[in-house]
């Protein structure tokens, strides 16, 4: 069985980023899954990055307690990450840069030698721990030769052949001196294509799957990626994506196009997403369809802008002055952000209010693995929703019409023969202004209709990993640490213990009546939330009234960890 | 062929007197001339009494937030690059509350005609002091007199890249009208600051005032000269203020230089549906 975690660390700025993924992508080739995080402080020289990613024959999210290979272009990584190292992990070092001094295996490659030998640059170090990497887990020389030519394609054959020389030097020191030391957890097998990709990624994908046609953002750490994914697609799929002066514009650009017709998005963190909650309200009373990505990072204000967080949870569910309905999302895997962006397409369309999906740090950068075959099903499953638009009307046409479901059609500008104004004032039924109380009444019961008629639909209750009647331990979470409770349920249940998982992606609103059902008697309930507040857990109560006291809350900007979370239940495991 | 009751909407509520009566009656008219109906047209309303038109003129419209207007006619033009597009804005909406958007909305010479009521005051919260305010303007909220020297729309927009910036007075009906259709059928980014007193707060600015210190540039003026026009444009520093096209080139819009737009609006066009193109990105 092939399960094992691969590190490489080193300098920022000397191609970390480039090689972890070019070892997940030769991983997913080889017919295995992936899930990787990446370590990186806010600045572009200097500090330390670090990559891992973590191997399996099976599905996985989450990472392993302990490194199995740790590539270290510099003294840093090892220091930084031996206490993570086991017995038999092997640490991959250049003896001519720094020593180590204690008892570990060692595999010595010459980066240094080689270098001078080859004439190579210092970032192609990377290239040569790439090579030395797969020979040292057993994996395919041509594999990784192959993904190197892909990727300097546009750079020509001597830039590839130049390359080569030095994935198989490090390949060569492995085979040479270390045959004994092989792995062989990467040899190659049959297996369905798949995609290596990061939430972020997954997110721009569901995008383009509904039909996205406008995206707007301002770069922001971590939602960045989102931007400059669309971006470089977009004369591709026939999308603009515009990147504004401040998000203000760029939420109201978003207004504007969403209005003119077309399925419009912004993203950010959340502090982006702060300067957008004045606009939110703003779609919130015209009935504008929007969709907002937010990529949460530990704040407040610039907080730790590389790390991870579930901080913002509550603030998105206020977020905005005034009352008015929205939809908070949050998925708990890549599969799950390309299911829900698709469909927060669809709920925004349908209800004509704002749909906000939750990422955070983990989810958004960190790649998983995602099988081919899932997309295609899904997409061939998927059906654009687009409520009531329409482009003709008989009657003197009503934008803000009173309806049962609180839903009035939505007339596409343009129409010959009509016109209306979406008013960000209160407004009687066609859009004018008014400050008469009966018609200000209509309006946000109207309004709030549209979140009874969404319960009734389309709100999803939350996934139950195990079995609730009788587990007596129930995990209680949301979004992203979705990978690590399951990888710890399934731990649990190795030593006896047994245990159910209620996973919550339908954040807000929730249906009481039917949350209320998972709640009984006697069990012990455990909240798990990368916030220090358990900003989960208060929604559950002002919406349920449920209480859970017993709470794993991490907020140092690391991700919650399975071992964390075993030790929670079972304080005397090892 | 419209007419002036087809954009007709409720009767106005601005103060008798005010700019604002004259610069609603331009607009509509301009419209007219143009030959669009209220189906064929979008407009963007800010906050405040010039805002106030939302109800009074019949379009495919927002009513904004203060300050949003610019960004929300990016995004309509964007969506739907072969409706005209106008933002009816006030001098705090543009020049103060949404001051970022207009200079970056220059730059990207997006296609929409950004129509200000430059009156110096807020008058819809009652009289406080507007960017464009002359330095000593004394108001509630500048008991002392303003501080600060007022912003120079002309000079500004002209220096940030906008491709069309002409200057009307809203006493003056028929050059407001020829400034708001050249302004519209300027393809780029197009700015029509109008000069509007504002009778019930700003005891300055008055007709009388304006009527003394406006004037109309030649016939010969050269509109394409960039130093001529920002020269031109600085005599608002010195209370003296040029009225007519200050300065227009011709450059790509922002939409124009969109390959992704060439066949057809983003509101029509067919749907992607080559998804293995974006999956083997991935593999």
């Amino acid at each position: 069985m092939t399960d094992f975690t691969w590190m490489i660390g080193g300098e920022a700025g000397f191609g970390i980023m480039t090689t972890g993924i070019v070892f997940s992508k030769i991983a997913t080739r080889s017919g295995y899954h992936i899930f990787d995080y990446v370590e990186y402080p806010s600045l572009i020289r200097g500090g330390h990055n670090a990559y891992e990613v973590h191997v399996s024959d099976a599905d996985v999210s989450h990472l392993s307690p302990s490194i199995d290979v740790l590539v270290c272009l510099n003294k840093e990584t090892y220091e930084k990450h031996k206490a993570r190292l086991t017995s038999s992990s092997l640490v991959v070092f250049d003896q001519d840069e720094f020593e180590i001094k204690e008892e570990v295996k060692k595999i010595v490659i010459p980066f240094k030698k080689i270098l001078s030998n080859l004439k190579g640059l210092p970032i192609m170090k990377n290239t040569i721990a790439l090579g030395a990497s797969v020979g040292l887990f057993g994996g395919d020389i041509d594999e990784l030769i192959k993904m190197i030519s892909e990727q300097f394609v546009k750079k020509g054959e001597e830039v590839i052949n130049f390359n080569k020389k030095f994935v198989q030097a490090g390949y060569d020191e492995v085979k040479k001196n270390y045959s004994k030391e092989i792995l062989e957890c990467l040899v190659k097998k049959p297996g369905d294509d798949k995609l290596v990709m990061t939430g972020n990624d997954a997110f721009s994908i569901g995008s383009v799957i509904a039909d996205a046609r406008v995206y707007v953002a301002y770069p922001m750490t971590p939602s960045s990626t989102v931007l400059t994914d669309l971006a470089a697609w977009q004369e591709k799929i026939g999308m603009v994506v515009r990147h504004a002066e401040d998000e203000i514009s760029v939420i109201n650009t978003a207004i504007g196009s969403s209005f003119a017709g077309v399925r419009s998005a912004v993203g950010s963190s959340g502090g982006g997403f702060a300067l957008m909650v004045e606009s939110l309200s703003f779609a919130g009373i015209t009935e504008i369809p929007m969709v907002v990505f937010i990529a949460q990072r530990p704040g407040p204000a610039t907080g730790m802008p590389t790390w991870t967080e579930q901080g913002d949870l509550l603030f998105s569910v206020f977020s905005g002055h005034g009352e008015f309905p929205k939809i908070v999302l949050a998925p708990g895997d890549n599969e799950e952000m390309i299911e829900l962006t698709a469909k927060a397409y669809n709920l925004a369309d349908v209800y004509q209010m704002p749909v906000i999906i939750m990422s955070d740090m983990y989810l958004s950068e960190s790649h998983k693995s995602v099988s081919k075959k899932f997309i295609d099903d899904f997409v061939a499953n998927y059906k654009i929703n687009r409520g009531k638009l329409i482009n003709k009307t008989e009657s003197k046409y009503l934008r803000y019409q009173i309806t049962e479901d609180g839903i009035s059609p939505r007339l596409i500008p343009g129409t010959p023969g009509h016109f209306y104004q979406a008013n960000s004032y209160e407004h009687v039924e066609d859009g004018h202004t008014t400050e008469e109380a009966q018609p200000r009444i209509d309006q946000v019961d109207k309004r709030a209709r549209k979140w009874a008629t969404y319960l009734g639909h389309d709100f999803s209750m939350p996934k139950i990993y195990g079995d609730l009647e009788k587990s007596e331990t129930v995990f209680v979470s949301w979004g992203s640490t979705k990978g690590i409770v399951l990888q710890a349920q399934k731990l649990l249940k190795d030593k006896k213990t047994d245990s159910t998982f209620i996973h919550f992606n339908h954040l807000y609103p929730l249906d009481k009546k039917k949350v209320l059902t998972l709640f009984k008697e006697n069990k012990k309930y455990i909240l798990i939330e990368n916030n220090s507040w358990g900003q989960f857990g208060k929604l559950l109560t002002m919406e349920t009234g449920i209480e859970i006291k017993n709470k794993i809350l991490r907020y140092d900007g690391r991700p919650i960890t399975v071992e964390e979370v075993i030790k929670h239940v079972n304080p005397l495991t090892r | 062929m419209s007419t002036i009751q087809d954009f007709s909407g409720y009767n106005p509520t601005w103060c008798p007197g005010c700019g604002d009566w004259g610069i609603g009656v331009a607009i509509k008219q301009a419209l007219v001339q143009l030959s669009l109906n209220p189906s064929s047209v979008a407009a963007v309303f800010g906050i405040g009494c010039s805002g106030n038109m939302n109800d009074f003129l019949n379009a495919y419209a927002i009513h904004s937030l203060h300050g949003r207007a610019i960004p929300n006619a990016i995004g309509i033009k964007i969506a739907n690059h072969k409706m005209p597009v106008i933002a009816i804005v006030g001098d705090g909406d543009c020049y103060g509350e949404g001051g970022n958007h207009l200079v970056h909305a220059c730059r990207g010479n997006h296609d929409v005609t950004v129509i200000v009521h430059d009156n110096g005051v807020y008058g819809l919260t009652t009289g406080q002091s507007a960017p464009t305010a002359q330095k000593g303007f004394k108001s509630k909220s500048t008991p002392t007199g303003i501080l600060e020297t007022p912003i120079n729309p002309l000079a500004l927009t002209i220096t940030s890249g906008a491709t069309f910036v002409a200057q009307s007075f809203a006493g003056d009906a028929l050059h407001s009208i020829a400034m708001i259709k050249a302004g519209i059928e300027h393809k780029g980014f197009s700015v029509v600051n109008i000069l509007q007193p504002c009778v019930t707060f700003n005891k300055i600015n008055t007709y009388q005032y304006y009527l003394k210190n406006v004037y109309k540039l030649d016939k010969d003026y050269k509109k394409d000269d960039f130093k001529l026009a920002v020269q031109k444009s600085l005599e608002m520093n010195e209370e003296k203020f040029p009225l007519g096209i200050i300065y227009q080139i011709e450059k790509p819009s922002y939409t124009d230089q969109l390959p992704q737009l060439k066949e057809s609006t983003l509101v029509d066009k067919k749907r992607f549906t080559d998804f293995d193109k974006i999956e083997k990105l991935f593999i």
